[in-house]
């Protein structure tokens, strides 16, 4: 195991995935003549780029789509690796970071809803771990459900990144420009995060108040195939 | 049983003779080891042992007598000691029998040679999943050197996600997941949809399963043609992944376009060969000891004399030099010759080029074609028949002397006659490379006719080329103005000339061509320029001259021109003195006028 990296609260750390492995969500949503593929993935940035294409091409010949989609496939997910790479020599603020992630998916028929909270500081944070353990815990059947857990939250992981780079930026800036503001610019900034202290308000017990236990309790629903049909004819009309 | 006794270390790269050393293999990958060198060939697994293809018809007594070994017939995995017990029950080796016959000499071997599994007793309601032999290694319950070597970066520490567990838990879950319904194939995106982990890792581990056959490996499949180029991405991702990867698929599959038979085993090669490009077979730089690995090759070569392990999906090995060919199954049991070692072997890939061999006549066809159609590739492709218009392209462009045909569109007799001549004398390539970077400068030229004019020179002998450059250069001097007609004509001239030759002349013509090219062409060529200079020289002085002599008449004008004007000035000069005497005298007049008024009237006024 990785020591812990000791960073102070206050001061910036480079940009990465705050997980073990800087592993980057990628999205996909290709319509290619009338044809969606919608998909989701992890993907090792560190990778060579000659992978893409033959994923691209994988993809495509496995699940027998017409070959336009390849190449946009493979346009897809290096402009994500470009846009995360283009944050990669960024510095962001970590700072007391604990923040809650949300889980509200549903995967073939499997819905699952659920909150926790994610020390954003972790940098030896797995989702993928998280994700073994909770598909396990909770006896979900269904295999896919466990990567698009691991997905969401590493989604949701990157979207705090990127937020942190940014107030980061804006600290740096107001730092040249006042001195004296800089503290409580950078724990206005940590929007998102809760203040430990503030979180454990019990201050007798480390325990969660009641109300507080059905948030933060896992949910995992089966539908039936009327009630997934209904639900995905909804998701598309919404677009339109 | 294994001859070669020293270490020896493997050096990926070309070919042996060229000494490029690209990459080191470990030195533990000693041939003093058979196993290793079968694993790290079957690695890769461009080669299909369709000599497993057939489960044997007892199964249950062969796999008792070798589980886990193979019958000595294969023989370089005879002796596995780091061959681990296969810890699922339901799987079962075949025995790599190709024939029934073999068998029971492996029955009678086995139990002589040291056997390191005892035969496991096979449940009788057990699903039977088949994995090829060679990979026997594999156990659920651990991992096994060989994965280690072929999936280094799980192995390293490099990077935090991919760790041991991480592997065992991805190879796991995908080999579970295809033997639910192990006759189905079971596609990479399917697993890496179900796995928590990052993509390029899943596809990894499943690419190594799916070269070693312990996913979508079925008896069944193997009759069918496998995608190849699938396997060769494979390959060259598996050489480019993993740094650690035999010589032989650095090396890109050559096309051949003839047939090409296995020596050993005398079948048609399918889809890829091997090449050796060693010359001689006595100097070999880093064979240190003999390399050959079983005993007797002919003996193994009359256990395998069946065409059918070489008809579907083999690969055959060339030797250009020796013209040996051998299939896969030979190649990997080395049965080449003393000597000989299978670095020295190139793949040769074979797939489609060997069903579409370009006839001369085809060929002959196509130049016509092309020289009537242009770049009307459909049509060029109709005339030809029975070819793609891409395959005509693809051709033409191979072609030595395309390049040259596709500028000039006059030859059309002395482009089939040339390809005759070309057949006929077995012109090596290295010629009309010669030949063509000898015309490139001259063909490059902007001026087609130029260009034309070098090309029929080369055709032509020495001697003609010089008498119709002459000749050429006389009717271009006699023309003098009229230039356009003159060389169109010298041509004409030079052509008829040059047809003539063609047909007199045999094949000496092109060795005098390339000897005496550099000589015979400057000359026709510079006179023909000196003419031309000479008349733009005439041309210009005389539109110099008509300049002047308009210079010198505007200049004539002009002087008259002012001297009228002088003369213009002079007259009203004097006019105007004319005017003033005019103007004086009248005043003068009546002055007198007015004198003489005033004289009379005094005059009166005296009278009276």
């Amino acid at each position: 195991m990785k020591p812990l990296p000791s960073t102070s609260s206050k001061t910036p750390v480079k940009f990465r995935m705050p997980t073990s492995e800087n592993l980057v969500p990628i999205r996909l949503d290709i319509e290619v003549g009338g044809q969606r593929f919608k998909d989701a993935f992890t993907w090792n940035i560190s990778d060579p780029d000659s992978e893409v294409s033959v994923f691209a091409k994988r993809t495509q010949k496995d699940l027998k789509l017409p070959l336009a989609f390849a190449t946009q496939i493979a346009q897809s997910i290096q402009t994500q690796q470009t846009e995360f790479r283009s944050y990669k020599g960024q510095e962001m603020l970590t700072g007391e970071k604990i923040v809650p992630i949300k889980l509200d998916l549903r995967v073939n028929r499997t819905l699952i809803k659920d909150q926790f909270l994610w020390d954003l500081n972790n940098f030896d944070s797995d989702p993928e771990e998280f994700s073994k353990t909770f598909c396990n815990d909770l006896g979900i059947e269904d295999p896919e459900v466990g990567p698009a857990v691991a997905f969401a939250i590493r989604e949701q992981l990157y979207e705090i990144a990127i937020q942190s780079v940014a107030t980061a930026r804006e600290s740096r800036n107001a730092k040249k420009g006042r001195r004296g503001e800089y503290s409580s610019i950078s724990s206005r900034s940590t929007g998102a995060a809760l203040d430990l202290m503030k979180l454990f308000s019990n201050r007798y017990s480390g325990v969660r108040k009641r109300k507080e236990w059905d948030v933060f309790e896992p949910m995992v629903d089966m539908l039936s195939n009327e009630e997934v049909a209904a639900l995905e004819s909804m998701v598309e009309r919404k677009p339109r | 049983v294994a001859l070669a006794t020293k270490q020896r270390q493997w050096y990926f790269g070309l070919s042996v003779n060229e000494r490029t050393v690209v990459h080191q293999w470990p030195s533990f990958f000693s041939f003093g080891s058979p196993s290793t060198f079968w694993a790290f060939l079957w690695k890769y697994s461009f080669i299909i042992p369709s000599v497993f293809a057939r489960p044997p018809k007892n199964l249950r007594n062969l796999t008792a007598m070798a589980s886990t070994e193979p019958p000595a017939a294969v023989t370089p995995p005879s002796s596995k000691p780091n061959l681990l017990p296969l810890a699922s029950p339901t799987i079962i080796t075949p025995s790599a029998a190709a024939s029934v016959a073999v068998a029971p000499t492996a029955s009678s071997s086995s139990p002589a040679t040291p056997s390191v599994a005892t035969p496991r007793p096979i449940p009788s309601d057990a699903e039977v999943v088949h994995i090829p032999s060679y990979s026997c290694w594999f156990s659920l319950g651990d991992i096994s050197e060989c994965e280690i070597r072929c999936l280094p970066e799980f192995f390293d520490s490099r990077s935090p996600s991919r760790n041991p567990k991480a592997y065992k838990y991805i190879r796991d879950s995908i080999v579970k997941q295809f033997r639910r319904n192990p006759s189905s194939k079971i596609t990479f995106t399917e697993v890496r949809k179900t796995l928590v982990a990052d993509v390029i890792s899943i596809r990894k581990v499943f690419d190594f399963l799916d070269a070693w056959g312990l996913i979508n490996y079925s008896p069944a499949a193997l009759n069918k043609p496998l995608k190849w180029e699938d396997k060769d991405s494979k390959s060259s991702q598996h050489a480019a992944d993993s740094p650690a990867g035999p010589s032989l698929d650095s090396t890109p599959p050559v096309r051949e376009t003839s047939k090409r038979l296995c020596g050993s085993c005398k079948s048609v090669c399918s889809i890829a060969c091997f090449a050796s490009d060693k010359v001689n077979l006595a100097s070999s730089f880093h064979c240190n000891g003999i390399h050959t690995i079983k005993g007797n090759p002919s003996a193994a070569f009359c256990a395998i004399a069946s065409l059918e392990h070489c008809s579907t999906n083999l690969v055959l090995i060339v030797l250009n030099q020796y013209d040996i060919t051998l299939c896969a199954r030979c190649f990997v049991r080395g049965n080449y010759r003393v000597g000989l070692s299978s670095s020295d072997f190139k793949r040769v890939e074979i797939s489609d080029e060997m069903k579409t061999d370009w006839t001369e006549k085809e060929t002959l066809q196509l130049l016509e074609a092309v020289m009537h159609y242009g770049d009307d590739w459909k049509k060029v492709a109709q005339h030809v028949g029975g070819r793609s218009d891409k395959d005509c392209i693809t051709h033409f462009i191979k072609l030595p002397m395309g390049e040259q045909f596709a500028s000039s569109a006059e030859f059309g007799s002395s482009i089939n006659k040339l390809n005759q001549m070309k057949d006929d004398n077995n012109i090596s390539s290295s010629s009309s490379p010669s030949k063509r970077l000898c015309l490139s400068p001259l063909a490059d030229a902007s001026n087609p006719i130029m260009a034309q004019a070098a090309f029929l020179s080369a055709l032509a002998g020495t001697g003609v080329a010089e008498a119709a450059a002459q000749a050429a250069v006389t009717a271009v001097s006699e023309m003098g103005q009229g230039e356009p007609k003159a060389d169109i004509r010298s041509l004409h001239g030079v052509q008829g000339l040059q047809d003539a030759s063609i047909t007199s002349n045999g094949s000496g013509i092109l060795k005098s061509v390339e000897e005496a090219h550099s000589g015979v062409n400057p000359k026709p060529e510079e006179k023909e320029k000196v003419n031309v200079e000479e008349e733009i020289r005439r041309v210009a002085e005389v539109q110099m001259k008509q300049i002047q002599e308009k210079i010198i008449h505007f200049e004539e004008v002009d002087s008259q021109i002012e001297k009228e004007w002088k003369q213009m000035e002079q007259m009203r000069d004097i006019l105007f003195y004319d005017q003033l005497n005019l103007l004086k005298h009248e005043r003068a007049i009546r002055k007198s006028g007015q004198q003489a008024a005033e004289g009379v009237r005094t005059q009166g006024d005296y009278v009276s």
